[in-house]
């Protein structure tokens, strides 16, 4: 039976399970180990300009002062907290970098999530978990959305002409100038010795390895494809 | 009578420097110090480093200690007080206690380098239990043991795991009249940080301030530092008490940056007092009838372009008997002090020679 206290724990209510604190340092001591991170963080005036131009802080409980201060405060508890929550309400765009100390929170939460995806973080299996078609299609075409992905039933909103474009969408493909759009499903044509370099990066930069921790499936099926199509290269991965 | 001798009073950076500007413009000078040594306050308080600089307290002031004895026109009068005076620009009588003995001595002019007192955290209230528990220290005690290398907590003799300062205690409080901020106490407090971290590289020092201020090029000698290099923390937002909770201290106030109450335990808590006037700078104001301003600094009289003129003319003061200042506005203002005392009694010879 699970006690009270157990159910009342704060960050289990989060969403997310606690977890013990040297597992919490361990993580944040990964992110400070990363070569970036001593160009991406200084010290922290606590001044708000970043905030200020912050996208995602106009529509989240979100703050790239408050990243930067739990890193630069070395706040483990917190730090952890951020990276099971608020790292995965920023946009990436980095407007964050017209710091006045030369501070890059943008940067610090790309690491922050390098390392929540790299240790499997449910936080980045649960922010990933809608990509996966899209990691998919990626990895696996070297393309991102494709034409068939756009279908009237994932996109209501678009009104009567999507069905119209998506009944004879090879046709309508067929009328753009460039021949390498003329595909459905693939973004555009994709040269097999690209897919085949492809692969090969994904597989020596880890990038692969990295979808492990998140989508197990999905890194099963992918492996799959590729190791198919660099066996047939003669490449061993 | 008039005379050419100009009378500096107080031993410290403001009175070292005012002396030796005077005595370099070939005017006879005497300089008049109530302890029995010179160096003023970074001497008689233990000053481990100079802010901002890091040099030696005691090198550095020896240095200028060694330029004005070395000087044969400085009359150097140490455990000597000025008790009384009458006379004018240009024709002081000041009559100058030594022991017992008085002696009077005639001067064309006056500079009043008295300097400053650390506030007590105990003058009205018991702020943060600087009486009470001994882990809680200020700026100054944490300074002579940063100078013998010795920085251990007063309670059990052992090394602190976490160190926190407390700025503007004493300062920048309209309750307790002293409405000023004492300019000095946060690079002094990040100085101090530093040097912890450097003595004691396992402890954690936090800094609970209010504003930094850390003006000019502060901000990149001390500030960056002790953030980037030294991982001193800052946080924003002021301590109210501080209790004993077993053997450790427990400070309490609110993070307000990031939002939230805070109790966080701590070893040695470090009060960052401010300047008041010093027994001194009160003492002599009065002797020689010179106005002091709501905070018994005494008042420059035409500020803020001129810095060291006072309101009897033929007097001038310098350094923190001005008023909070940190070292370079100390000798700053004694240079300018000693000049226009110089050109003071200057103008009078010239003005006696023609008549």
């Amino acid at each position: 039976m699970a006690t009270a206290s157990a159910l009342l724990k704060l960050d289990a209510a989060a969403g997310f399970d606690d977890v013990s604190y040297e597992e919490k340092a361990r993580l944040f001591d990964e992110v400070r180990a990363d070569l970036r991170y001593p160009e991406y963080l200084y010290g922290c005036y606590e001044c708000g300009i970043c905030v200020a131009a912050c996208p995602s802080a106009r529509f989240y409980d979100f703050s790239p002062r408050r990243i930067a201060q739990a890193a630069a405060r070395e706040d483990v508890e917190l730090v952890y907290q951020q990276m099971q929550e608020d790292i995965w309400e920023c946009s990436q765009c980095f407007s964050c970098l017209r710091c006045p100390r030369g501070n890059n929170p943008g940067g610090v939460i790309t690491i922050m999530r390098e390392v929540a995806v790299n240790n499997g973080l449910a936080s980045a299996r649960q922010a990933l978990e809608g990509y996966s078609r899209i990691i998919y299609k990626i990895m696996s075409t070297g393309t991102q959305v494709s034409p068939d992905m756009l279908q009237p039933d994932a996109f209501p909103d678009w009104g009567p002409e999507v069905k119209d474009v998506s009944d004879n969408l090879a046709l309508w493909r067929k009328a753009l100038p460039p021949e390498t759009l003329h595909t459905t499903s693939t973004g555009w044509d994709v040269d097999p010795r690209t897919l085949t370099e492809l692969y090969v990066i994904w597989f020596e930069t880890g990038a692969l390895e990295m979808i492990k921790e998140v989508d197990e499936g999905l890194y099963t099926i992918l492996e799959e494809i590729m190791e198919e199509r660099l066996e047939e290269e003669g490449i061993t991965p | 009578m008039s005379s050419e001798r100009i009378v500096v009073i107080g031993g410290g950076p403001a009175g070292l420097e005012a002396a030796h500007c005077v005595a370099e413009l070939g005017v006879p000078v005497s300089l008049v110090e109530r302890s029995p040594a010179l160096g003023g306050t970074p001497i008689s308080e233990n000053y481990a480093a100079l802010t901002p600089n890091f040099e030696s307290a005691e090198v550095a002031m020896g240095r200028m200690i060694d330029r004005v004895v070395e000087e044969p026109g400085v009359d150097v009068r140490l455990e000597s007080e000025v008790t009384d005076m009458d006379g004018e620009a240009g024709s002081f009588r000041l009559t100058v206690a030594t022991g017992g003995a008085e002696t009077v001595v005639e001067a064309g002019a006056v500079i009043v380098a008295t300097g400053f007192q650390h506030f007590d955290p105990g003058r009205e209230t018991q702020m943060y239990g600087y009486y009470e528990y001994p882990d809680v220290i200020a700026l100054q005690d944490l300074e002579a043991m940063l100078k013998v290398h010795d920085v251990v907590r007063p309670s059990n003799g052992k090394p602190p795991e976490r160190i926190c300062f407390v700025q503007c205690v004493g300062s920048r409080d309209r309750r307790i009249g002293n409405e000023y901020c004492s300019k000095v106490c946060c690079g002094v407090a990040s100085k101090e940080a530093i040097e912890v971290r450097q003595q004691l590289p396992d402890c954690k020092v936090f800094i609970f301030y209010i504003d930094m201020r850390m003006y000019g090029y502060w901000e990149n000698e001390i500030y960056w530092p002790a953030q980037e290099q030294y991982h001193v923390q800052y946080v924003k937002g002021i301590i109210t008490e501080v209790l004993q909770k077993g053997d450790k201290l427990l400070v309490r106030g609110e993070d307000t940056t990031m939002g939230r109450p805070m109790e966080v335990p701590m070893d040695m808590v470090v009060l960052s007092v401010g300047m008041e006037p010093s027994q001194g700078t009160r003492t002599v104001a009065k002797t020689l009838g010179i106005e002091q301003n709501k905070y018994g600094f005494i008042a420059a009289s035409a500020p803020p372009l001129d810095t060291v003129s006072t309101s009897r003319p033929g007097i001038f003061a310098c350094g923190a008997a001005l008023g909070p200042a940190d070292l370079e506005d100390t000798v700053s203002s004694a240079a300018a002090a000693a000049a226009k005392a110089v050109r003071l009694v200057r103008r009078r010879r010239v003005a006696v020679a023609a008549s």
